[in-house]
């Protein structure tokens, strides 16, 4: 198990690298550079201006010295500067991340508590009338587009009913300290997690009863049945353990997007998240904080598809690792 | 359902209280930086820092040149500005007196040597300032140390702009210079180092009515009245500024009371500011809907390396067959000024007298008049056609933008009627002005706006020196590719001519070619729109660059 998991995180670092240069060089083919983009704000900059902004940015070199240069800089724990912010991207992206990370943890967390347990329910009861409407439901909460769902959330319960804010982090100026922080930041959290949950409680609730229904039909869960163990054994021991793989790997590919953002949902709402951060950062050619934010995006993709092997073998016993 | 109503009311926030001068929160849909004022680039960082930070003049709503920090603007009738000779070169000496009481907002005096130290930080190869020449235009500040607040600017050419000082900001040598001194020599170094980095909240940083109290990039900024201020005390006691990105949730933002106002630099589409405008008639809303004409100016410029386009007639008869006035009806319900030309209505250049500029009134007849002159026949299925060429261009414009695609298909529709086959390309933003304008890719027509100031030499975008090339590193933007040789000499001219009356002349001269030779369709000049409430007084949106903000200590409830 050891030399497995250091051989995957061998591998992880390996494609880090790689897909980092690949990105990189992917990012300077793009139209533009930041060069350009202070040019279309300002008319009067000359062509002196931005022969020195290339020069000072290291512009004019070719992708591979910058490359380099940014390797270098990374491996000295300096993450580098955000040309759009123009400050340090430590200190842009770190209490992104973490907002981020909390949306998403309890978009998740909340999602599979209601899935999971509306899943495996379902697939005992398919057929019924709940089973049609969690069905509907479920295809509902799929095909309904995020931005939409968070427009029609905010309407109802910030313009219409006024119970929630329509959008942000947190009581700006507020100072709330201790259990009134957490009720404040939870009161901006409900209508993001909610638009978030709707979404990827419909798939859960599928892979969890297509799962479910496929193992129930198994001859051990017959054999089980047959020797007489309780129901409740039978369900949760027998088929619900063997009908979590499936459910892990998705999880697992949930998991990987927690630091990468909900661009769609932290537009809307304001909320101060790592999501729209990429995405201006690639639009606007910020470089450092485009390729920070990648490496942590595909490093938690690789590392969560890791745990989910690993989990596979508690589950599932019959799967060792060489 | 009622554990759930009860959770609801607990977090739920209580009716939110009318706006007062206890607090102001500001809606923007704009990114906004560090607010190190020599380095900003982004319009929402200008807009916050107007009301933290002023200098020697700006531009009011009115659009007339005013002093902020300094006593009043010198003349050359005062003698307070002279024109001297150095060494064969005509050079202006400028006399710029800062008020008394000006200071920064932990007290220290704000002199001479804080403009002096800004000019020294801008000069530095190692700061990323955009524009150079505001600083580079002013060769030497000198001052007596026994009167630290009478400088003595001298500029590098006789300039009669000489008190366009508005980017010329001070920087507070007391805090910064020990910084600046130890980071110099790293590229970059001063910038990442500053104060406004490390500690934005510092009150010296700040001169103006507020100082900041807090910033969370990407989210808000707060400030509070800065005791230091040299005028009248601000009304209002706290000033949010609260960045919404999607401009779709401002309204509910605004209704809901997370914010109380969206000024200009929420950049609210017209279509929802006509909708909202309804909304608040309908509902009997307590908000104002503004639409500030602005200077901005929208059109098409016209491809003249285009065979189709080399000829003067068919670029007229792309004029005459568009009905800008029905149009800015029909989409913007008249909120937006058709435009005659480049120079808006604001701009004291502005002129509409037929005897001095071409205006072309929509005339189905003339444009077919002049295509029929140009030897372009009407085909079987309605197109012109010559040498069994047809009349097809395309017309491009940013993907995304809603107002412009709807001003594309409107002008597609009457183009089709006058013959013209006009197919839309669009393209996003980033690739649009980075590569198709800047490297005049577009094959006819793009469509975008400029923004400029009063009474600018549009040499940038009109002098055959700036058509974009790749020998010269495809800098300029006469994007159009035009070339007038009497437009050329006008612009040049415009640059050393003292005397008002002149300038115009020549920017008359530029006019009349530009509309009766037309590399560039005029459509109309955009308004800035902003929603405030009814009890907001003394909030005046300016139409230009520099923002309502500059005069934010007006405002009261």
């Amino acid at each position: 198990m050891a030399t497995y998991i250091l051989r995957r995180i061998l591998q992880t670092i390996g494609v880090v690298i790689i897909l980092s240069y690949v990105c990189f060089y992917i990012m300077t083919l793009m139209p533009g550079d930041p060069v350009e983009l202070m040019i279309s704000s300002n008319p009067k900059i000359t062509s002196e201006d931005v022969a020195r902004l290339r020069s000072l940015y290291g512009l004019d070199q070719p992708a591979y010295k910058r490359y380099l240069n940014w390797v270098a800089q990374i491996s000295t724990g300096d993450l580098g500067h955000s040309r759009t912010y123009r400050v340090p991207v430590s200190e842009l992206l770190g209490p992104r991340l973490w907002n981020t990370f909390f949306l998403s943890m309890l978009a998740l967390g909340f999602s599979l508590l209601i899935a999971l347990p509306m899943g495996v329910y379902t697939a005992l009861n398919p057929g019924g009338k709940l089973d049609s409407t969690v069905n509907m439901a479920s295809f509902f909460g799929i095909s309904m587009p995020s931005f939409l769902l968070a427009l029609i959330l905010i309407i109802i319960f910030a313009v219409q009913l006024g119970w929630l804010p329509a959008g942000g982090t947190e009581t700006i100026g507020a100072d709330n300290t201790g259990l009134a922080g957490v009720f404040d930041r939870m009161k901006y959290l409900i209508l993001p997690v909610l638009s978030l949950s709707l979404q990827s409680i419909g798939s859960f609730v599928r892979y969890a009863r297509g799962s479910m229904l496929d193992v129930l039909r198994q001859d051990y869960v017959r054999t089980a049945k047959a020797k007489g163990l309780s129901y409740h054994v039978v369900i949760w021991k027998h088929a619900f353990r063997n009908a979590l793989i499936p459910i892990i790997t998705v999880v697992a590919l949930s998991l990987s997007n927690v630091f990468s953002g909900a661009l769609l949902t932290e537009t809307v709402f304001a909320y101060q998240g790592v999501g729209k951060l990429v995405y201006d950062s690639i639009m606007g050619n910020d470089f450092n904080v485009a390729m920070i934010s990648f490496i942590i995006s595909v490093s938690m993709v690789l590392i969560m598809n890791l745990i989910a092997d690993i989990l596979y073998g508690f589950v599932d016993p019959r799967i060792s690792y060489h | 359902m009622k554990i759930l109503f009860s959770v609801f009311l607990i977090f739920s926030c209580a009716t939110q209280a009318a706006p007062s001068n206890k607090e102001l929160k500001i809606g923007i849909s704009q990114e906004f930086e560090n607010l190190n004022p020599m380095i900003m680039t982004m319009s929402a960082t200008s807009y916050i820092y107007a009301m933290a930070g002023r200098t020697l003049t700006t531009l009011d709503a009115n659009l007339k040149w005013i002093p902020q920090l300094a006593k009043e603007i010198p003349t050359l009738e005062k003698k307070t500005a002279q024109i001297v000779e150095v060494n064969g070169k005509k050079k202006i000496v400028v006399q710029w007196s800062i008020l008394d009481n000006a200071k920064w907002g932990d007290g220290v005096a704000l002199t001479c040597a804080d403009f002096a130290f800004s000019r020294q930080v801008a000069l530095s190869p190692n700061v990323s300032i955009g524009e150079k020449e505001t600083f580079t235009k002013v060769e030497k500040i000198e001052w007596n140390p026994k009167t630290p607040k009478n400088c003595t600017f001298t500029y590098d050419k006789a300039r009669w702009d000489y008190y366009d000082m508005a980017k010329f900001y001070p920087l507070p040598k007391h805090l910064e210079e020990s910084i600046f001194n130890k980071h110099s020599s790293k590229k970059e170094g001063y910038e990442k180092n500053s104060l406004y980095v490390k500690n934005p909240t510092n009150p010296g940083l700040y001169n103006g009515p507020y100082k900041i109290s807090e910033v969370k990039l990407g989210d808000h900024v707060t400030l509070v009245p800065n005791p230091h201020w040299h005028g009248a005390p601000p009304k209002i006691e706290k000033v949010i500024v609260k960045l919404i990105p999607n401009t779709g949730t401002l309204e509910a933002n605004l209704r809901s009371g997370q914010i109380d106002i969206i000024g200009t630099m929420g950049v609210l589409a017209m279509d929802q500011a006509l909708n909202f405008e309804k909304k608040v008639k309908s509902e009997n809303l307590d908000f104002l809907v503004t639409f500030t004409p602005s200077i901005a100016y929208e059109h098409i410029d016209l491809n003249l390396d285009n065979p189709l386009l080399k000829d003067k007639k068919v670029r007229q008869a792309l004029v005459y067959s568009i009905n800008r006035e029905e149009m800015v009806n029909a989409l913007f319900e008249g909120k937006q000024q058709v435009a005659e030309h480049l120079v808006s209505p604001k701009d004291p250049w502005y002129t509409n007298d037929p005897k001095q500029v071409k205006i072309y009134k929509y005339s189905r007849r003339e444009a077919q008049k002049l295509l029929d002159e140009a030897g372009w026949v009407v085909g079987s299925d309605g197109i012109r056609t010559k040498n069994k060429k047809r009349l097809s261009l395309t017309f491009m414009t940013t993907a995304g933008n809603k107002t412009r695609e709807l001003v594309q298909v409107y002008l597609q529709e009457q183009w089709k009627q006058a013959g013209i086959e006009v197919t839309l390309k669009n393209e996003p933003a980033r690739v649009y002005f980075s590569e198709t304008t800047k490297k005049r890719k577009f094959q006819a027509m793009a469509m975008y706006a400029w923004v400029s100031a009063p009474e600018n030499n549009p040499k940038t975008n009109l002098a055959t020196q700036n058509i974009p090339t790749e020998k010269n590193g495809w800098s300029g933007q006469n994007y159009p590719g035009w070339s007038n040789k009497a437009v050329d000499q006008a612009c040049e001219a415009i640059d050393t001519e003292f005397s008002q009356a002149k300038r115009k002349a020549h920017a008359i001269q530029i006019l009349k070619a530009y509309t009766e030779e037309v590399p560039v369709i005029p459509l109309f000049y955009r308004s800035d729109i902003s929603v405030v409430p009814r009890g907001l007084k003394n909030y005046r949106p300016t139409g230009h660059q520099f923002a309502e903000t500059n005069e934010i200590e007006l405002w009261t409830f």
